[in-house]
């Protein structure tokens, strides 16, 4: 697997005041090439400004971030390539967004990549399709539903053409509607073979979707490991606030191996059973 | 309300004189009339004007075209040595924008109430003169003096006001059929500085952002009974808007963010649509700037 980005020994610290506060401690991190990564951690925990370092909004205090195996400094050119390959999409697509229409809006990151207009059009229509955007092209962003602004603002990342692409909290404030199209919308990404990285509270989602997950508890990346082991480790889930996915606990109580992912597999695994036992009996 | 009585009295100021007092009583009576019928306060200004715009038949065509022309035919409203020719420009163009663009009457009258205040008001100050001797149109003696309408201040009065109606009918007919992004990325196409179109790029953006969080805090401050009673009213709107600003402070570093992650170079560029100009357009456009021109010259020769 490839490596797309590195973190190593990275700080940080926000500055309001004469007060500094460590927002990120001795980061060490690396993320490769189609990764599904699911970044956990309590509010204020870390987690935003691990993602705006990521994208080169924020630069290290100390430590550095490589892209491709190259260091990022702070130089406009170099941060642009970090902006360039790591798409960040915003928690609040209101943030985010700018444009007259939806077209224009998805139009912004790759009009800043001083592009052709062909290449920019063809970029936008691409976002558009994979969003699913058709039908809003022309609308003005201000109108539309908090589920269509996230689409829209999903889509403004894509248009930059990523390797990586990072989501905050991206279910916040999303109806259980518009959750499972997101869902999809990530598998559909991630099967496209696009690495991605999602900050998220919800663990029963980080169990069913995530291959890795990172745990940030003050600042400092306390966990990086595979969900099994994460939400095996009861003392980790303690200290940061962390519980286990209700799927995760009932097939440890019924003593299902291997654990299963997603609904689906539990009821397979228990109809199985039942069957067993079923032909024992008879 | 208000502005229809002004009108109504503004209305009867001009005319008293060169009309019959009758006619001009009925004139008086009308305007005020049609004003109170149907100008009664929309809210939410701004916001209104937009969803019109995108509503417009006339939304499809060249923004370039609707742009060059309205600020062509304003330039020529306030030019105009006549209060005729404004006036008339005026009533087409609000024609055009209700029949043609497909704006309620209702609604157009409304939003013209809004300028129509402003207008009336300083109607009202050309108007009327302190003078110490009763010559004039209209004299009502007042403090050692008269209070009086002079002819000569009515043709100025004329003039000034159907100068600046044809004004507001232009903007008003440019504005409710493109929206202000448009408007901005033909300011921006005809090189009017960078720093002053994107100011307005992100005014027009967060506009609607304050908005929607003002209403928020207006709407959870009522919940909890901040305005009841007038003395705690003015405390909760204060803190809002001291909360606004603070809001907005944060708010602003975050959309910052946002547009560094996307590569912003300080300079904000979109991928436009072209609207290409059509020959019904043209057409239009090009027979209301040739019969403006025309009517001032032949009024001019």
């Amino acid at each position: 697997m490839e490596e797309l980005l590195r973190f190593e020994h990275v700080s940080f610290a926000y500055e309001d005041g004469a007060e500094q506060r460590l927002a990120l401690k001795d980061c060490s991190v690396s993320i490769g090439a189609g990764e599904r990564v699911a970044v956990l951690g309590s509010n204020g925990a870390g987690k935003s400004t691990f993602f705006l370092l990521s994208n080169g909004v924020l630069c290290p205090k100390e430590g550095t971030v490589f892209f491709h195996g190259e260091p990022v400094g702070r130089k406009k050119q170099e941060l642009n390539r970090l902006r360039r390959g790591v798409g960040l999409v915003f928690q609040d697509p209101d943030v985010q967004i700018l444009g007259g229409t939806v077209e224009e809006e998805i139009s912004f990151g790759p009009m800043n990549l001083g592009l052709s207009r062909e290449e920019v059009r063809r970029r936008v229509d691409g976002a558009v399709e994979r969003m699913h955007l058709e039908d809003l092209r022309q609308r003005a962003p201000q109108y539309l539903s908090g589920g269509e602004k996230k689409r829209v603002s999903i889509a403004d990342a894509l248009a930059m053409e990523p390797e990586l692409l990072l989501m905050d909290e991206p279910a916040a404030s999303l109806d259980p509607e518009n959750c499972r199209i997101l869902e999809e919308t990530l598998d559909m990404l991630g099967e496209q073979g696009l690495a991605l990285a999602v900050a998220t509270h919800d663990v029963d989602f980080a169990w069913r979707w995530a291959q890795r997950i990172l745990v940030f508890q003050h600042g400092c990346l306390a966990a990086d490991r595979t969900p099994e082991e994460i939400f095996s480790d009861t003392a980790l889930l303690d200290t940061c606030h962390l519980a286990q996915p209700m799927l995760f606990r009932a097939a440890r109580a019924m003593g299902i191996r291997p654990l299963p992912r997603t609904m689906e597999d539990f009821e397979q695994a228990v109809s199985g059973r039942h069957r067993e036992q079923g032909g024992e009996r008879i | 309300m208000i502005v229809a009585v002004l009108a109504g009295f503004v209305m009867f100021s001009l005319c008293v004189g060169t009309l019959p007092t009758a006619a001009a009583a009925a004139l008086c009576v009308l305007v005020g009339g049609i004003l109170l019928a149907f100008g009664h306060h929309s809210h939410g200004g701004v916001l209104v004007i937009d969803v019109y715009a995108r509503r417009s038949r006339y939304f499809a065509w060249s923004p370039a075209l609707k742009t060059a022309c309205c600020v062509l035919l304003l330039l020529l409203c306030v030019a105009s040595a006549s209060p005729w020719v404004p006036l008339v420009l005026a009533l087409i163009l609000a024609l055009l924008t209700v029949c043609g663009g497909g704006i309620h009457l209702h609604d157009y009258l409304a939003l013209l109430s809004l300028p129509a205040a402003f207008l009336l008001l300083s109607g009202l100050a050309l108007l009327w003169d302190y003078a110490p001797a009763a010559d004039g149109a209209v004299a009502i003696p007042f403090w050692n003096g008269w209070l009086v309408v002079t002819a000569a201040a009515q043709v100025r009065a004329r003039l000034v006001m159907a100068r600046a109606l044809g004004a507001v009918s232009c903007l008003y007919f440019l504005s409710l059929s493109t929206t202000m992004p448009e408007i901005l990325s033909v300011l921006r196409r005809a090189h009017v500085p960078s720093v002053m179109t994107e100011l307005a790029v992100l005014i027009y953006r967060y506009l609607f952002v304050l908005l929607s969080v003002y209403q928020s805090m207006k709407d959870a401050a009522a919940s909890r009974l901040g305005y009841s009673g007038f003395a705690r009213s003015i405390r909760t709107t204060g803190s809002v808007y001291g909360n606004l600003l603070a809001t907005s402070f944060r708010r602003s570093g975050a959309c910052f963010d946002a547009m560094e992650s996307r590569c912003y170079d300080g300079e904000i560029r979109f991928l436009e649509r072209e609207k290409p100009v059509t020959l019904p357009a043209a057409l239009l456009f090009g027979g209301l700037l040739a019969g403006t021109v025309a009517c001032m010259m032949i009024g001019g020769a």
